[in-house]
């Protein structure tokens, strides 16, 4: 370092202008910090968010909490099919999900879509994804009725608004010059996507497909709670007529069908990854 | 036999990047274009497969029985019946990594192979074998069923190289195919490239003026989008100077700012790459 130090350099003013800029951050950094600090105070006033209410909510939570246990075991053999409901309909939408975003995503990648092509895909996706899967169960209950199939249809769709934008992003990613290698050879636009775009991705798409799995079962559950059926119902249910054991009982199987989907998801997403990690 | 007459490529605002480009590569040549970067070379091989589209000029790739193909100027159909004669080997990442070796081989027939084919039942046991030929051709046979992404660079230009042999061209077109690779593997894939000549003219984009002597026919200058020499591909100090310009001409300012240490190098090394003008050239 000595050696080093000693030694004039020509770009004197350029090291000023960083550390300039170092100091500058820091500050933007600590001013950001205090700002948040004073919105959340002003926020928890206006709101009357009394933090006491916390402590005090603690004994009557206990108390309540005592009411759920020990959990109804008996209702434990009846509350299998509807867990299955739930476990298939996240099952089905992830798989029409799959199907359904590939298309998609290929219509919404600059470089397979013409421009106007991708514009359109990308605002559909864009608008899909800004709607909560709650918003559009409640719009295609309306259409549907009650039942699994709302609740089938509005996880199908937010897995097609999630998987076609990850998908899309991952396509555009492929590199230029793979693709025109293919091209180069006298292929058809098909055949590159076929040859080219679709081995790349598929890990991808299996990976995302996997993760959303996990995502679909946890909705499906509150979807159930509104309409959908499943074991979501049936908590909604037994918590409305007080029931609290068998909403104990529902909550447990809830969290073992959790676990359980994130486990598999897990297993198959480490195999695929690990074999197209490249 | 491949004609190029006149192709001029250039931006909206007039600047020409390739411009009046013409020359013809028949039988037995094994060409290389040499020049700086940003000289033109690869659009010129570019242009050849239709990856650009020149602003002008006219590109004829003949076949044996007079036939011709062209890559300018026509619909898309045409172009691919083109391109199917071209066999293409670019700078290393051109290959699809997830497929296997063997199958980016079968790639370089997919002109050949109708879409719904390749779709419903892929490619044939023949197909296969054939392609194994062209893997042996470029001594890649036994990487046939890995990855191609879990090839070493060398290994991916050699596995390009079978793509374009197993393609059967008319003409091989190679960008810079050795510009990234050490020398020992720079040198493995021209005694690839040069008994391919003999067969199928090669044409190639270089940066190694002293490599390209010992393997190539003839040699192609461009400098600024200008064909500034087309000759043997021995050449002399004088005419490397006027492709690639005075190598003194503009110094890189840190190592000629005089009473300005470089430390964080030797003392003596010397100013980053430009092309070696004078080593190993026989003058």
């Amino acid at each position: 370092m000595g050696a080093l130090s000693s030694v004039p350099f020509r770009q004197e003013s350029s090291f000023r202008d960083w550390k300039r800029n170092l100091a500058a951050q820091r500050w933007k950094h600590a001013a950001a910090a205090l700002l948040l600090a004073v919105l959340t105070a002003i926020a928890c006033w206006r709101c009357n968010v009394d933090l006491r209410s916390f402590v005090t909510g603690i004994g009557k939570g206990l108390s309540l909490l005592q009411m759920f246990f020990p959990p109804d075991w008996s209702g434990l053999l009846g509350m299998m099919q509807p867990l299955a409901v739930t476990a298939v309909m996240a099952l089905i939408a992830t798989i029409l999900g799959m199907c359904l975003s590939l298309p998609c995503a290929l219509a919404a990648s600059s470089n397979i879509a013409p421009p106007f092509l991708r514009l359109m895909m990308r605002s559909f996706i864009a608008l899909e994804r800004g709607l909560p899967e709650i918003v559009q169960m409640l719009l295609l209950i309306a259409v549907f009725g009650l039942g699994a199939v709302p609740g089938l249809a509005a996880l199908s769709f937010s897995s097609i608004g999630m998987l076609a934008k990850l998908l899309a992003d991952g396509i555009e990613e492929i590199e230029p010059q793979m693709l025109e290698a293919v091209e180069g050879t006298g292929a058809t636009r098909s055949q590159v996507i076929r040859y080219a775009v679709i081995p790349q991705i598929l890990p991808s798409l299996l990976a995302n497909g996997l993760f959303r799995f996990e995502v679909n079962v946890r909705a499906g559950v509150i979807l159930g709670a509104i309409g959908a059926g499943g074991i979501g119902y049936i908590m909604s249910t037994s918590m409305n007529s007080m029931d609290y054991p068998k909403a104990c009982m529902a909550t447990l199987l809830t969290l073992a069908l959790v676990f359980a989907s994130e486990r598999v998801s897990d297993f198959f997403r480490a195999r695929i990854l690990g074999e197209g990690a490249l | 036999m491949l004609q190029l007459s006149n192709i001029v490529v250039q931006l909206p605002n007039g600047k020409r990047l390739v411009n009046d480009v013409s020359f013809t590569v028949g039988r037995g040549e094994f060409v290389s274009i040499l020049g700086s970067s940003g000289a033109g070379k690869s659009l010129t091989l570019r242009c050849i497969v239709g990856l650009t589209k020149p602003n002008q000029g006219e590109i004829v790739l003949t076949g044996p029985e007079g036939r011709a193909y062209r890559p300018t100027n026509v619909d898309a159909k045409e172009l691919r019946r083109a391109r199917r004669h071209m066999g293409l080997i670019f700078q290393g990442s051109n290959l699809v990594k997830r497929l296997t070796v063997l199958e980016n081989v079968m790639l370089g027939r997919l002109g050949h192979i109708s879409p719904v084919r390749s779709w419903l039942l892929g490619f044939t046991d023949s197909e296969a074998r054939q392609a194994m030929i062209a893997l042996d051709r470029v001594n890649m046979a036994q990487c046939a069923a890995r990855l191609a992404g879990s090839l070493s660079g060398g290994e991916m230009q050699r596995v390009s190289i079978a793509r374009a042999i197993y393609q059967r061209p008319l003409i091989y077109l190679a960008d810079e195919p050795i510009s990234s690779l050490d020398p020992k593997n720079a040198e493995a894939i021209m005694s690839i490239l040069q008994p391919l000549s003999r067969e199928t003219p090669v044409i190639g984009a270089f940066h190694q003026p002293a490599v390209v002597a010992r393997y190539c026919t003839r040699v192609i200058g461009i400098r600024e989008g200008k064909v500034v020499y087309d000759g043997r591909a021995q050449l002399s100090a004088r005419q490397l100077e006027d492709i690639y310009g005075d190598a003194t001409a503009e110094p890189i300012p840190a190592f000629h700012e005089p009473g300005l240490q470089p430390v964080l190098f030797e003392p003596d090394m010397q100013p980053p790459m430009r092309p070696s003008l004078h080593q190993g050239v026989p003058v």
